[in-house]
């Protein structure tokens, strides 16, 4: 910044304060991990230091199934609803009815997520009896539990939730890649997908990457509708908030917590300096190799 | 102009064709020949269809009618990967996160060549395009011009049968342009293959095509090579569009053997029909290049061969090489000389003075349609 005439001290104290908001914001998770090493648990007047509490993590089944039922939504969730985001960014930028698709594809952020939650409740339910009434009708039984609540409507709730940010976070990158470079690509002899495959996908990577991030986040952090939809499965959040609604929560919630933010810290964290020191890199590639031009 | 040109196969043979965008008709019913070796251009306004029709074929979008052959095989339901074609575009069509070699090769190693293979053929590729120093670079950290060249490369290294081209130099500055224009051409006598190559520009058609289409509003109006659509239009469009034309519109009163008299209402004019069916009362036009019109001296005699006309001098508009004089005729339309610049005609005449314009009288085309 020192190039321009700007105030030095401006420039300083915007990243001041743009520290000190994200600081304030996490504070609660830091205080979470500042508990999680307490020997002596939330609350407690005297801090003993331990790491106890991550090794009880393991013992603690109720947790770790939830981790695991938490993991399998997060993965199918993403292993779906990811191609279904790139698919309508696709197809958004080709249709001219774009006003129409894209007030589809983000309705489900403006409905609030009791009432999608409930909606979809409902609506199973009903799925569920008419399943039933029908297959009792016919004599026969292997569809009645279709739709019963869990796995399933679990997930088709989470891809409703998290098809809009797919969405949006894809058609960003989308936004800066010039489609005649597919045209080009086919001209000279590539196949659509081979044309998608080896020019567009390695420029809207990074978009595909933060959506994948993103819906796993999203997927862990969900509670309303998947605590509707889940029928008898626990997830992370909802042992949490039940532990929290009853007794408080365990001291190897804390660890519980804590390490899912360290991964999702790392992750992310990870994911910023990558894409930085890989475009530093690609800079001063690109710098060297833009030597004194030989021919006009 | 280069010899092995007119050869008798069609590389393109287009009938009937049309594409409609929703209620927008954007090429109606266009029937067209390329030649197979030979450079044309597509020329015409903007939103004219130029680049719907290139599209066409090199199978990016569909036709709503009509038959597209290519060398003789009918293609209307191919994709653009099983076309005998490879398209040039204005821009942002390089790969941006491969290097130039890579660029150039990319085609080939769709088609799994051998390594060697690949780097030799992208390698006198680069040496033939003027671009070899340059096969590492990123197409970022390249001039626009050099990005069209790598564009070409990509293209041309793939010794399609065919090559379109849509609008390859409009981002390219002026004197690029002239530059990378003679370029093209040469680069199409060697290599011997068709080019299709759209513009909107008169100067960079005229420099390349061996033979030109004109097309505007959907339809093809003209084709024939770059003396002909200049010097002898029958077109009327093509007469307005091509060069600097000065048209006077009139009905037909008499034909007379290969002459047609058209009455402009203040003037009469006697024109050569050049074989088009006139006949009484037909609207017509009648054109006249601005540069073969000039203002005669005060007392000068005008020869027999001269067609003669009153004005009333406007003014002078200096264009370097060429100054333009702009009159108006007794009808109240403006009719342009254009001459060399020389100061002793600049100055001679002042707005308002009334002058006699002539012009010579073979000189008038005669436009029916
Ligand atoms: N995808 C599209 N949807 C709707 N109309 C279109 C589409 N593409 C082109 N058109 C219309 O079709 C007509 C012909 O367009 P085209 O792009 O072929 O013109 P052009 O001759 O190439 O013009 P330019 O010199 O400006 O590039 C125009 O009226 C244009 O508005
Ligand atoms: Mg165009």
């Amino acid at each position: 910044m020192g190039d321009s005439y700007s105030n030095i001290w401006s420039y300083r104290l915007t990243w001041l304060y743009t520290l000190l908001v994200v600081f304030t914001l996490m504070l609660p998770v830091f205080y979470v991990i500042y508990i999680s090493f307490n020997q002596n648990g939330f609350g407690a007047r005297d801090y003993v230091f331990t790491l106890d509490w991550y090794g009880d993590i393991f013992s603690d089944l109720l947790l770790l199934n939830a981790l695991g039922n938490t993991l399998i939504l997060a993965a199918i969730t993403t292993v779906v609803a990811v191609p279904m985001g790139l698919v309508a960014a696709k197809f958004y930028k080709t249709t001219r009815a774009k006003l129409f698709t894209v007030s589809l594809l983000l309705s489900p952020l403006f409905v609030p997520s009791d009432i999608l939650g409930s909606a979809l409740l409902v609506f199973f339910k009903n799925l569920n009896i008419a399943c039933v009434s029908i297959g009792d009708w016919l004599g026969v039984g292997w569809f009645d539990d279709w739709f019963v609540l869990g796995y399933f409507s679990a997930l088709i709730g989470l891809i409703i939730y998290t098809l809009p940010y797919i969405f949006v976070v894809i058609l960003i990158t989308m936004g800066r890649y010039h489609e005649q470079q597919s045209e080009a690509a086919r001209s000279c002899g590539a196949t659509a997908w081979q044309a998608f495959r080896q020019v567009e996908f390695p420029q809207i990577r990074a978009g595909v990457f933060s959506a994948c991030a993103f819906t796993v986040i999203l997927t862990f952090n969900e509670y309303t509708r998947t605590s509707l939809l889940k029928g008898g499965y626990d997830t992370v959040t909802s042992v949490l908030i039940s532990q929290m609604l009853n007794e408080g929560m365990s001291e190897q919630s804390y660890a519980m917590s804590s390490l899912v933010s360290f991964i999702a810290i790392a992750v992310i964290g990870g994911t910023i300096l990558y894409t930085l020191i890989r475009s530093e890199g690609l800079g001063r590639e690109a710098r060297a190799k833009a030597l004194p031009v030989m021919s006009s | 102009m280069s010899t092995m040109k007119q050869s008798n196969e069609a590389a393109v043979q287009v009938t009937g064709l049309s594409k409609n965008y929703g209620s927008v008709q954007a090429l109606r019913g266009v029937n067209l020949s390329i030649g197979a070796g030979e450079y044309f251009v597509l020329l015409g306004p903007s939103g004219g269809g130029k680049t719907t029709l290139l599209r066409l074929l090199g199978g990016f979008i569909r036709p709503s009618g009509g038959q597209i052959l290519l060398h003789g095989r009918d293609v209307s339901e191919q994709p653009p990967n099983h076309r005998p074609t490879s398209m040039v575009f204005q821009s942002f069509a390089l790969f941006p996160h491969m290097t130039v070699a890579q660029n150039v090769g990319y085609g080939l190693r769709l088609r799994k060549m051998p390594k060697r293979e690949i780097s030799e053929r992208v390698d006198a590729m680069l040496e033939q395009i003027g671009l070899a120093a340059l096969a590492e670079r990123m197409p970022h950290a390249l001039s626009g011009g050099q990005q069209q060249r790598v564009q070409l490369g990509r293209s041309l290294v793939l010794e399609a049968d065919i090559l379109l081209l849509d609008e390859p130099l409009a981002a390219l500055d002026a004197k690029l342009r002239k530059e990378m224009c003679l370029e093209l051409k040469h680069l199409q006598e060697q290599v011997g293959i068709t080019f299709v190559h759209v513009t909107h520009n008169q100067e960079e058609a005229m420099t390349v095509a061996d033979n030109l289409a004109i097309i505007a509003d959907g339809e093809l109006v003209e084709t024939g090579d770059a003396r002909t659509l200049y010097e002898n239009p029958i077109r009327r469009f093509t007469a307005d569009f091509i060069g600097e034309n000065n048209m006077f519109h009139g009905r037909v009163v008499e034909v007379n053997g290969p002459l047609a008299e058209v009455d402009l209402d203040f003037a009469k004019l006697a024109v050569d029909t050049r074989g088009q069916a006139a006949k009484v009362g037909d609207r017509a036009a009648v054109s006249i290049r601005s540069e073969l019109v000039w203002i005669l001296s005060p007392g000068e005699e005008p020869a027999d061969a001269l067609q003669t006309m009153p004005a009333t001098y406007g003014e002078a508009v200096y264009l370097g090489l060429a100054t333009s004089h702009v009159s108006r005729l007794a009808n109240g339309d403006t009719i342009v000389a254009r001459q060399i610049s020389r100061d002793e005609i600049s100055n001679a005449f002042s707005a308002g003075t009334g002058i006699t314009l002539a012009w010579p009288r073979r000189e008038m085309r005669l436009h029916l349609s």
